[in-house]
């Protein structure tokens, strides 16, 4: 399914993903770091609370003020977080204890084992000028701190905190980082939409290029680009696949319409173009000068020589047939050692010039073979020259007059031209 | 004979634990006589002991021996002296006064506030006559009261954690 979902639509889901993943990963770190740092930074002022509280509370243990102690203890009222302090003297006895009215008595018995086993684990802790312990979960906190006189422990301050000032902290923080990950989430996914056409048009202009390609069949069209990135690489390789096409296309036209040993206009094509010339000289009313010739005694060539040393000399005979020609002139080779040659404003005097110059040229053409072997060969050529007549005049007509004078110039003795 | 005897046997039971309350409170009362030292500032002077005299009966024993023997206030190792009359006091840092009489109190509270020495006593209105720390105990508890005027006549400085938790008089009135 995700195959059929156009490529921006898949490139906004994709950024949107990704932004939403690392939002949640770095909101998750944030508010994981966020839990670490209130609860030390609780616990911190929990610390100081109890120095300032056992400091002052030393003289009321030295002297076993109970009265003192209980004071001292009372103006934790104040704090509406502290939940819960007792002063014990050296004995272990409660001197003084304060108990919020906020402390709920299901939680009390908890709150006393939990810290009653701090103190056990941590007894030698707690031995020490300088000790502590210290609690921290999810409903209280607590410090208790040993009270020193002289050198030697005269009793345990214990204050128990509950952590809703900390809670309150992380859950402000948890909104924040939620309504700032959805104000950016929803930003991003605005700018992706916005943005995701620097990416998807160069691909959705190549794709509609290709199919533009596909349907017209138009290999010569050439794509635009002013990318200088990874796109130009690709429009490149599309140019240059369409030059490849263009090139195999020519070359299979060129084979089509081509006599492959020659290089002249093979049959098919030759008639074509006549067709093309015929109809202009009938538009124009001009003549057509037709010339079909042929390669005396070809045969005895081809078993004297042999068959590479024909196609040598057809080859030689084309490029006569080239030079002897005028440019706009048709040169065609319709098969084994039959040419053909249209002229083009053909009159019967243009026509026969231009069968003298082949015929001359042919036979004035020293043929060198692969071997050494030297050769001269001649050509028979029946011109024929006419102002094409609609309906009347055709090709094949033409060719045929052009064809019988050919014959009429073997029969007389060939190396020669008849004009029909 | 056989009623006074029977008489007799009761009253030592109930005084029993009297006597063992009294005995609490005696230790509380030695330990805390080292205790309001550590609370006292005394102006500079050259003895190298901090001395603490008893002056009059000593309710004690051997209790103040056992209980600073090999021990210090103010970094200075601790002297004890015993005196039945004012004129054998001497140089002393703390006086402890156990005389029962008014004016030979008074005299020692004189003679004290002249020579910059920290006076205790249990005696009732020891404070309001001018001494400086008087100690009572009511149920086994300890109450404070210092005459501050008194201390700084003295040249002492009375550290204010010990001020907070006693009852202060400012001249003779709290």
């Amino acid at each position: 399914m995700f195959d059929r979902i156009s490529i921006r639509y898949k490139l906004i889901v994709l950024l949107g993903l990704s932004a939403a993943l690392a939002l949640l990963i770095s909101s998750a770190i944030t508010i994981y770091s966020t839990y670490l740092s209130e609860s030390r930074s609780s616990l911190r002022v929990l610390h100081q609370l109890t120095d300032v509280i056992s400091e002052n509370m030393r003289a009321a243990l030295a002297f076993a003020d109970a009265g003192s102690a209980n004071t001292m203890l009372a103006s934790l009222r104040a704090d509406p977080h502290i939940l819960l302090a007792v002063v014990n003297d050296e004995s272990g006895r409660a001197l003084a204890e304060y108990r919020s009215a906020g402390l709920s008595t299901a939680a009390e018995p908890r709150f006393r084992a939990e810290v009653q086993g701090r103190i056990l684990e941590s007894a030698e802790a707690l031995r020490r000028e300088d000790g502590f312990v210290e609690h921290i979960d999810n409903d209280f906190m607590a410090v208790v701190r040993p009270v020193f006189f002289d050198g030697k422990p005269i009793g345990l301050l214990v204050v128990v905190s509950d952590t809703q000032l900390m809670w309150a902290k992380i859950r402000e923080l948890v909104l924040l980082q939620a309504a700032t990950s959805v104000l950016t989430l929803v930003l991003l996914l605005f700018l992706s939409v916005k943005l995701q056409s620097l990416f998807t048009r160069p691909i959705m202009n190549l794709v509609a290029a290709m199919q533009d390609v596909a349907r017209t069949k138009n290999y010569r069209a050439v794509l635009g680009s002013d990318r200088r990135d990874e796109f130009r690489n690709l429009y490149d390789g599309f140019n240059a696949m369409l030059a490849d096409i263009r090139e195999r296309d020519d070359q299979l036209s060129r084979l089509a319409t081509t006599d492959a040993l020659t290089g002249l206009a093979n049959r098919r094509n030759a008639l074509d173009v006549m067709q093309t010339m015929v109809a202009r000289a009938q538009r124009k009313d001009e003549p057509l000068g037709v010339i079909m010739l042929d390669i005396d005694s070809f045969k005895n060539v081809n078993d004297r020589f042999g068959h590479p040393m024909g196609d040598l000399v057809l080859q030689e005979v084309s490029l006569v047939l080239q030079a002897s020609a005028r440019d706009y002139d048709l040169v065609a080779r319709l098969g084994g050692e039959e040419f053909l040659v249209v002229c083009d404003c053909g009159t019967q005097e243009v026509t026969i010039a231009v069968a003298e110059r082949i015929r001359a040229g042919v036979e004035g053409r020293q043929i060198s073979g692969p071997a050494g072997e030297a050769l001269q060969v001649t050509v028979s050529l029946g011109v024929y020259s006419a102002v094409p007549r609609a309906g009347a005049e055709d090709i094949e007509e033409m060719i045929r007059a052009a064809d019988k004078a050919l014959y009429r110039a073997k029969e007389a003795g060939r190396n020669r031209y008849v004009v029909a | 004979m056989r009623m006074v005897l029977w008489v007799l046997g009761l009253l030592c039971c109930v005084q029993a634990p009297w006597a063992w309350a009294g005995d609490e409170e005696r230790k509380l009362e030695a330990v805390f006589i080292g205790r309001f030292a550590s609370y006292i500032e005394w102006p500079a002077k050259p003895r190298d002991r901090f001395v603490i005299t008893l002056l009059d009966d000593n309710p004690f024993g051997s209790l103040l021996d056992d209980l600073y023997r090999d021990k210090r206030i103010h970094n200075k190792p601790i002297e004890l002296r015993y005196a039945t009359r004012l004129e054998q006091v001497g140089e002393t840092d703390a006086l402890f006064i156990t005389l029962t009489s008014s004016a030979a109190r008074a005299a020692a509270i004189d003679y004290a506030q002249r020579n910059g020495i920290l006076t205790i006593s249990e005696a009732k209105g020891f404070a309001e006559s001018g001494g400086i720390i008087q100690l009572d105990f009511i149920e086994q508890k300890a109450r404070i009261k210092i005459n501050h005027g008194a201390a700084l006549k003295s040249g002492l400085r009375i550290g204010a954690p010990l001020l907070t938790i006693a009852t202060v008089l400012r001249g003779d009135k709290p």
